[in-house]
């Protein structure tokens, strides 16, 4: 349902001259995804091999989740060049030692407004706040292009806001922080002692073959040996796959996470550890997320959370 | 002692949805977990333009879960697990709040989307509509106090809505035990007498004791804790029991003997005895003789009787030459006797007398006859009379009516002659009072919703119909009201419920109220009340103190009753009550070899006189002893035929 704020812009900008429009695309809260082939380096044993993490045990310290989302929409034409209004929020939500009730820490939202300078300057003073991001020259002159262009600037903006708040939070608290995603996304997290990047996506494999097969078939509670994917070389992280739920009679991927943390020798004195805290972690279930086998109840806090305060 | 919240900090937020939205009447909120609000908190919602009063009537949480099967999951079927879960989901606590007053009342429109605050002192006089009988020209009764978020709050009945003449009357309801019926009716009595404002007039109360001792010692003080006195303290009031209380009770069968456990002789200066002849009784003849049986002619006849023969001097030549005068029972036997007797003389066509057939006669005589029988203690045959202080009740004043041992019919013409007279009185305006409180406990006993007509019931219906333009206002208990005649509920303006039954909350007169009201109602505190009155839009839970006076079980323990004492030391108690002093060992030596009814007639009529020397007064009455006549000793007669050989034989 459009909100308020994108229906009267959309009256606005019938008024001038604009064509207004309704149009969310496909996972337009998502990020897009390509299947592909990384091959990684293992860093721990001569060949990827499983081993068994024990029961999960809760972390005894502070943890906290972040998480980001994004949303955006085509609200018009300027004859066939269209304007994409988005917004972008990131939090972390703590649950400190004692309660666990998790709390609001840092908190963050942005609005863009995603078109051809032109369009932009047209419908200038309807756009309020949001920050005028124009498309480059070299994707102007197809409809669908431009919005492929908008959706890879909204997918920066989340980044960017994501590691705001992630900054923010490690100026006030050195707690061990969940990130949902890979921790490449900032260069400050690659380096971060007490940070996890939990990354749900296996669209990027990061081995062939047998060691595929391992991978893939890694049994509940298990993980499997740390590798250091190859995609992540201007900042190295060390890499695991965790088997959250049982994944026999469900799908392959079906409570399969791979974790990241920095790469730094004691994260191989304490792979089972953090992994027996994230095994903790599948509970309470996600539901009715339908990635709730993947989705860790912070995170998926975090997520309702900016969705029940998102700004349309 | 815990901390005072904050009431200028809003503590939840209106929400309404298209499935459930807000209405004038009621509206949804959610608030922190912590937050100190329940059923029957009172809430305030606050807008720049208008303000709403409401109280908490229902109350709500769920978590995300979408089924509770993804929770078993979660735990992998262990519940221990579940609550080891690392994080808490996240919950809602949603409240359902029906609306006590909005401000300004119009136009009246839907709550508004806004703060909720906890109400504070001011917020709840608002919210019942108080402000309009507080402050000056207060009609205010406290009732209790208000307790929820951290208030105590003062409670106000309306006098003109409790004791009319806008409304009148009370009821409370609760099981037995646990719902301190009494106790609450003992506090209201107590706050009306000390609240009740003088340019409303005066107020007493006649309370009928129907069971055990428990208001055998209303004017005993009780020992009160902190809190109850703090109570008292807030309310406004002080805690002292009743200064003024007469307690009436019948004698036992044997006449001298006071038939209630209040008999400890510490408390015989205010103990009398309710003692009634002929003449009280017939008027309400009809409350004694079974409906089915009494007929028009059998009606007629007694009419006949109350109007012509008793309290007066008939004549009729044909019965005999003098005339009767007809005052007690044994009078009114000797007047029926010569009836039969002129009947049987005439023979065939004597089956007649006076219009009236011999057997409607020979029925009211038996009915009539049976009334000393049934009643013996209350109606005495000798036409002595210690009635209430008719034209004479103070303010501020208590008669206790200990009816407790009495036989059930016996008691309903304590009902019907107490309660009728009080009407009689109070229409000619000369009782002494303005407003008398009639308090009946087992209401349900008396005027049953089902069963046949009774005429205590039409007294009953009577009083709670017309007794507000009276100033007559019956106070009632009951464990179940709906087994009390509707018309007597319905006229009831305030309802009071303490701990209830879950089948009597589940009679369709409970209807109306939410099922966490009726949870927190089926498991409600000794000492809390739920209150409706005609100013609150909503029942209201309240606390109250623990009436200053002792209990019936702690006036037992305190003031055991004594044993029956022997005929002359009973005889001596009354003197001595009388004024009169006097030893047992005189009395023993007065009254013995004298008829008892001759004995019980003197004290009756001393105690009718009040003379100032009662011993003298007493002998007076009592006269000389007659030497008994010795009888001639026997004749000598032919002794019997003994045979011996007859095994029968004496």
């Amino acid at each position: 349902m459009p909100s308020e704020s994108t229906v009267r812009l959309r009256r606005a900008l019938a008024n001038r001259g604009l064509t207004p429009a309704t149009w969310i695309a496909e996972a337009s809260e998502g990020r897009a995804d390509e299947a592909t082939v990384r091959p990684a380096r293992l860093v721990e044993d001569d060949r990827l091999r499983t081993h068994s993490v024990g029961a999960g045990v809760p972390c005894p310290e502070p943890l906290a989740f972040l998480d980001g989302i994004q949303r955006y929409e085509i609200t018009g034409y300027l004859d066939s060049a269209p304007l994409i209004v988005a917004t972008v929020a990131a939090a972390v939500r703590e649950r400190p030692g004692p309660s666990r009730r998790p709390r609001m820490v840092v908190r963050a939202e942005r609005r863009l407004a995603i078109a051809q300078a032109e369009v932009l300057d047209v419908c200038d003073a309807d756009l309020g706040d949001a920050q005028r991001v124009p498309l480059p020259e070299d994707v102007v002159g197809h409809p669908v292009r431009e919005v492929q262009a908008a959706r890879r600037e909204v997918e920066r903006a989340r980044a960017q806001v994501e590691r705001d708040v992630g900054a923010r939070f490690r100026d006030r608290s050195d707690a061990w922080l969940i990130i949902d995603g890979a921790l490449s996304e900032g260069i400050d997290w690659v380096t971060d002692p007490r940070m996890i990047g939990i990354v749900k996506s296996h669209s990027t494999l990061p081995f062939e073959g047998e060691d595929q097969v391992t991978y893939l078939q890694v049994p509940f509670g298990h993980r499997s040996s740390i590798f250091a994917p190859e995609t992540r070389s201007l900042a190295p992280v060390y890499s695991w796959a965790l088997r959250l739920w049982p994944w026999e009679g469900e799908d392959l991927f079906h409570g399969l996470i791979r974790v990241e943390t920095r790469a730094a020798d004691d994260t191989l004195g304490r792979v089972d550890l953090l992994s027996r805290w994230l095994l903790a972690e599948r509970a309470p279930l996600s539901t009715p997320d339908s990635r709730w086998d993947r989705l860790l109840y912070g995170i998926h806090d975090v997520e309702v959370y900016l969705r029940t305060r998102m700004v349309h | 002692m815990t901390a005072q919240p904050d009431r200028s900090v809003a503590v939840g937020r209106v929400v309404a949805t298209e499935l459930k939205p807000s209405t004038p009447h009621q509206f949804h909120f959610w608030s922190d977990q912590d937050a100190p609000i329940g059923i029957g908190t009172i809430v305030r919602v606050e807008t720049d333009t208008r303000r709403v009063f409401a109280v908490v009537t229902d109350a709500f949480a769920y978590s995300d879960l979408q089924t509770p099967i993804h929770d078993v999951i979660g735990a992998e079927g262990d519940p221990v697990l579940a609550e080891r879960h690392p994080t808490a989901r996240a919950e809602i606590r949603l409240f359902l709040a029906s609306v006590l007053r909005q401000v300004p009342e119009e136009p009246l429109q839907p709550v508004p989307l806004s703060s909720v605050f906890l109400a504070g002192d001011e917020d709840v006089v608002a919210a019942l509509r108080m402000d309009t009988y507080t402050g000056e020209n207060s009609t205010a009764v406290p009732v209790g106090v208000y307790s929820a978020g951290g208030l105590d709050a003062p409670v106000y009945l309306d006098a003109d809505f409790l004791l009319g003449p806008e409304a009148a009357h009370l009821g409370i309801t609760g099981v037995s035990g646990l719902a301190t019926k009494t106790s609450a009716i003992e506090f209201m009595l107590s706050s009306i007498f000390q609240t009740f404002p003088e340019k409303k007039g005066s107020v007493a109360a006649v309370c009928f004791n129907v069971k055990g001792p428990d208001l055998c010692f209303l004017d005993q003080p009780a020992e009160m804790t902190g809190e109850d006195e703090a109570l008292y303290a807030r309310l406004g009031l002080t805690a002292e029991p009743f200064r003024n209380v007469r307690h009436y009770a019948p004698f036992k069968p044997d006449g001298v003997n006071l038939n209630t456990l209040r008999t400890h002789p510490d408390l015989a200066h205010n103990t009398e005895p309710l003692v009634w002849g002929l003449r009280e009784v017939l008027d309400y003849a009809e409350v004694l003789l079974n409906r089915d049986d009494i007929d028009a002619k059998a009606d007629a006849f007694i009419d006949f009787l109350a109007e012509r023969v008793i309290g007066k001097e008939y004549l009729d030549p044909t019965l005999r030459d003098a005339p009767f005068r007809v005052q007690t029972f044994a009078d009114l036997e000797e007047f029926f006797r010569a009836i039969f007797d002129f009947m049987e003389a005439m023979g065939r066509g004597g089956e007649v007398w006076k219009t009236h057939h011999v057997a409607t006669i020979r029925k009211v005589r038996n009915r009539l006859g049976n009334i000393s029988t049934r009643s013996k203690g209350l109606v005495i045959d000798d036409g002595s009379v210690n009635d209430l202080p008719w034209g004479r009740f103070e303010d501020r004043g208590v008669l206790v009516i200990d009816v407790a041992a009495l036989d059930p019919l016996a008691q309903d013409l304590v009902f019907a002659r107490v309660v009728s007279k009080l009407r009689e009185h109070l229409e000619r305006r000369d009782l002494g009072v303005d407003h008398v409180v009639v308090f009946v406990d087992e209401l349900n006993k008396y005027a049953p919703s089902d069963g046949p007509e009774s005429y205590v019931r039409k007294m009953l219906l009577d009083l709670s119909e017309r007794g507000r333009y009276l100033g007559l206002v019956l106070f009632s208990a009951q464990q179940f009201r709906s087994q009390v005649h509707r018309r007597v509920v319905g006229n009831a303006g305030t309802a009071l419920f303490g701990r209830m039954d879950m089948d009597e909350l589940a009679t369709p007169g409970y209807g109306t109220l939410s099922p966490a009201v009726k949870s927190k109602l089926a498991t409600l505190p000794k000492g809390e009340l739920m209150v409706r009155h005609p100013h609150f839009t909503q029942p209201i839970f309240v606390r109250f103190p623990r009436p200053c006076v002792l209990t019936g079980r702690e006036g037992v323990e305190r003031y055991p009753p004594v044993p029956d004492l022997a005929f002359p030391a009973a005889i001596g108690r009354q003197l001595r009550q009388l004024g009169a002093s006097v030893l047992d060992d005189d009395v023993a030596e007065r009254v013995e070899g004298r008829r008892e009814d001759d004995v019980r007639q003197a004290v009756h009529a001393t105690r009718r006189a009040r003379p100032e020397d009662p011993w003298a007064f007493f002998l007076a009455c009592l006269g000389r002893t007659v030497a008994p006549e010795v009888a001639p000793p026997p004749r000598v007669t032919i002794p019997s035929v003994m045979r011996h050989d007859d095994p029968y034989a004496p």
